[in-house]
């Protein structure tokens, strides 16, 4: 009972508050904290009577600017891309000729479902998505640099004020951002929203941006479709991720989950030299999660696909979905496998090709022997990595959406709208291209 | 006070460098966990000093106490229900004014809080010129000047700590003011509040003012005790 009086009579002072002063509450007393503060400031701080203009606010100028803020975000990210491909190119290659030389090795191994489990299966499978390390090393340390310099607040700013006008606010920027890596931590980032509505409406867009998982597919596919353009179309891959994910956010907010968006602050840590161990910490952070996928449940994955293919179940299968994608131009059993199993992890798309066409040969790596297989252009090609950009988060971001969210009905309708959109993107991109090319 | 273990929490905004006196206090002797019931990540480490273990919580990172956001919520908690010994407040002495309003929030909770000024050697680059002793009387709490980064100052860290756990440093932390009108309601809810079964885990006059910023996690606790 006194309970309820307590509420009560805390209802009545702050009405009373209320007219006395025309401020809640919570506004006078963040005020006197505030008082108190400044007060003892004087009292303790000496500043110098004119302040210098610190490093970091002279590149603050430049990359904060009104108008060059956002060129310049995505000449960094572009830069990223570049940087991950070139370097990685030569490195990728050698692993290969090694996963050859073992698969080779192995194929000749009796009893022959032995050979091909080990060759076709394993190092067919698996293998092709390890070959992807330093890919995904190298973005994971450029990811590094730019959170650990202070940058990654920076390119937050710039997008602030975009991001307001659809209704969210700069931080959920930093939480897409994040997702870069991999969206579980990014989902679980997104606490510091304060805004309940805000934060639901970021967890939802951020499975739309390209993780790491996802890049293995883009650059085995660019490199065997777009030779010369590698860089360029996996940084529009990321560019359609940022962009859908803004505009899906923009509808959920307006639609879907409308109300009050929250105002605060924009953090602006000062720059920092981040040191080679800091950085390569994160790097191992983030990329040990990705060894051990691969040899967790991405090897699960591949023996599984293996198993259903040795014993001709996996056709079948593939041959059940594979009309729905039809229309987007990929509607082979084989990449409606892919799809299928890429749900467990991204990567599996990958280490399923890998197990489909193991002992296949073309000149121009892994990647054109599916080009040849499935008689793919690059059309088609770019139309699968939009599919896998948007498509069904994997099962561990749809449990951290389940847990975060604290409902199945969120997860569920993650599932279906990432679906229904990947489809419709991958269709319009198939049908329109193909009136052109 | 004989109790072999001292248990302390670190506090402190987001950049304030708190992770890096969390390295410096524990060393390699960490291991992470989970906060209960929340995906949260926790950090806990263990060092020595005077042959008593100091078991160290890691706080997330925040700018205030409020209850609007988890990690805020997890902090304040973790502070009132687990009752450390000694909360240790990691301060960016280069951006104190804003920094200070959770070292504000902190003595409010009548927590004993030592002030770590970290990244003194930024704040001079700057030529601020911070007089730690005046801060340390008008907070009412004591403050160890240190730059973590070159791990400068742990030593003087490690010995006020030892010494607000013992009792041999005093803590008394201000009684913040909040207007005469602010104070009256206060007075009112603090009465009524004194004699509810709360009152024995919280402070009453806190409870007031939180009930005041309506506080919507303490009034639901109040709402089911």
């Amino acid at each position: 009972m006194e309970n309820i009086e307590i509420i009560s009579v805390k209802d009545e002072s702050l009405e009373h508050l209320r007219k006395v002063h025309g401020d809640d509450a919570e506004t006078l007393i963040a005020d006197a904290r505030y008082g108190f503060i400044s007060g003892l400031m004087k009292d303790v701080l000496k500043k110098p009577a004119v302040e210098k203009e610190t490093v970091t606010d002279k590149i603050d100028r430049l990359i904060l600017n009104r108008w060059l803020g956002i060129p310049v975000f995505l000449a960094i990210l572009y830069g990223v891309f570049e940087f991950t491909f070139v370097v990685s190119g030569p490195l990728i290659n050698w692993i290969n000729a090694g996963l050859d030389w073992l698969a080779g090795l192995t194929s000749g191994i009796s009893p022959a479902w032995l050979g091909s489990l080990l060759s076709e299966g394993i190092i067919g499978g698996v293998g092709a998505v390890l070959s992807f390390i330093p890919v995904i090393f190298l973005l994971y340390i450029a990811l590094s640099i730019l959170e650990d310099t202070g940058y990654l607040s920076r390119a937050a700013f710039v997008m602030d004020r975009l991001m307001h006008k659809i209704g969210l606010h700069g931080r959920s920027f930093v939480t897409l951002m994040l997702g870069f890596g991999c969206s579980v931590p990014a989902v679980m980032s997104s606490r510091t929203i304060e805004n309940p509505r805000d934060r639901l409406v970021t967890i939802l867009v951020t499975p739309l941006m390209s993780c790491g998982a996802k890049l293995p597919v883009y650059a085995l596919l660019a490199a065997a479709f777009f030779t010369a353009y590698q860089g360029l179309v996996v940084f529009s891959m990321y560019a359609i991720g940022i962009i859908l994910a803004i505009l899906m956010a923009w509808l959920f907010r307006k639609k879907l989950i409308s109300g009050e968006s929250g105002h605060f602050v924009m953090e602006l840590p000062p720059y920092r030299l981040p040191t080679v161990v800091t950085v390569l910490a994160h790097m191992w952070e983030r990329g040990w999660a990705f060894l051990s996928r691969a040899g967790t449940l991405i090897f699960g994955a591949v023996v599984l696909i293996w198993l259903l293919n040795y014993f001709d179940v996996l056709e079948h299968i593939g041959r059940a979905v594979a009309p729905i994608f039809s229309t987007a131009g990929f509607g082979q059993w084989q990449s409606a496998v892919a799809l299928v199993f890429g749900v467990l992890a991204k990567e599996t798309v990958v280490g399923a090709f890998g197990t489909l066409f193991a002992g296949a040969e073309a000149t121009g790596g892994f990647g054109s022997v599916i080009g040849i297989q499935l008689g793919w252009t690059p059309l088609v090609a770019f139309a699968f990595m939009t599919m896998i950009l948007l498509y069904i988060p994997c099962v561990a971001t749809l449990s951290i959406i389940k847990k975060e969210t604290g409902s199945w009905k969120w997860m569920l309708f993650t599932v279906a709208y990432t679906l229904a959109l990947g489809w419709v993107v991958a269709t319009l991109i198939y049908q329109i291209g193909s009136l052109f090319l | 006070m004989s109790k072999k273990e001292i248990t302390i929490a670190l506090a402190g905004n987001p950049n304030s460098g708190k992770t890096t006196v969390f390295n410096n206090l524990t060393g390699a002797r960490q291991h992470v966990g989970n906060w209960p019931g929340v995906t949260v990540e926790k950090k806990e480490g263990f060092c020595s000093f005077q042959k008593h273990r100091i078991r160290v919580v890691d706080l997330p990172g925040v700018y205030g106490l409020t209850a609007y956001s988890l990690d805020e919520i997890i902090a304040r908690d973790y502070v009132v229900d687990e009752k450390p010994d000694v909360v240790v407040d990691v301060v960016d002495a280069s951006n104190l004014e804003r920094n200070l309003y959770l070292t504000v929030q902190l003595l409010e909770m009548k927590a004993n809080l030592i002030v770590c000024l970290n990244m003194m050697d930024v704040a001079e680059s700057r030529g601020y010129q911070i007089d730690v002793k005046a801060l340390s009387s008008l907070l009412g709490a004591p403050a160890v000047p240190m730059v973590a980064a070159s791990n400068r100052g742990t030593g003087e860290l490690l010995e006020t700590i030892y010494g607000v756990a013992m009792g041999s440093i005093p803590v008394s932390a201000i009684n913040l003011q909040y207007g005469h009108d602010v104070e009256a309601e206060i007075a009112k809810l603090e009465k009524l509040i004194s004699g509810n079964s709360l009152a024995g885990s919280y402070s009453p006059r806190w409870l007031a003012v939180k009930l005041l910023e309506d506080d919507r996690e303490i009034i639901k606790k109040i709402g089911q005790a």
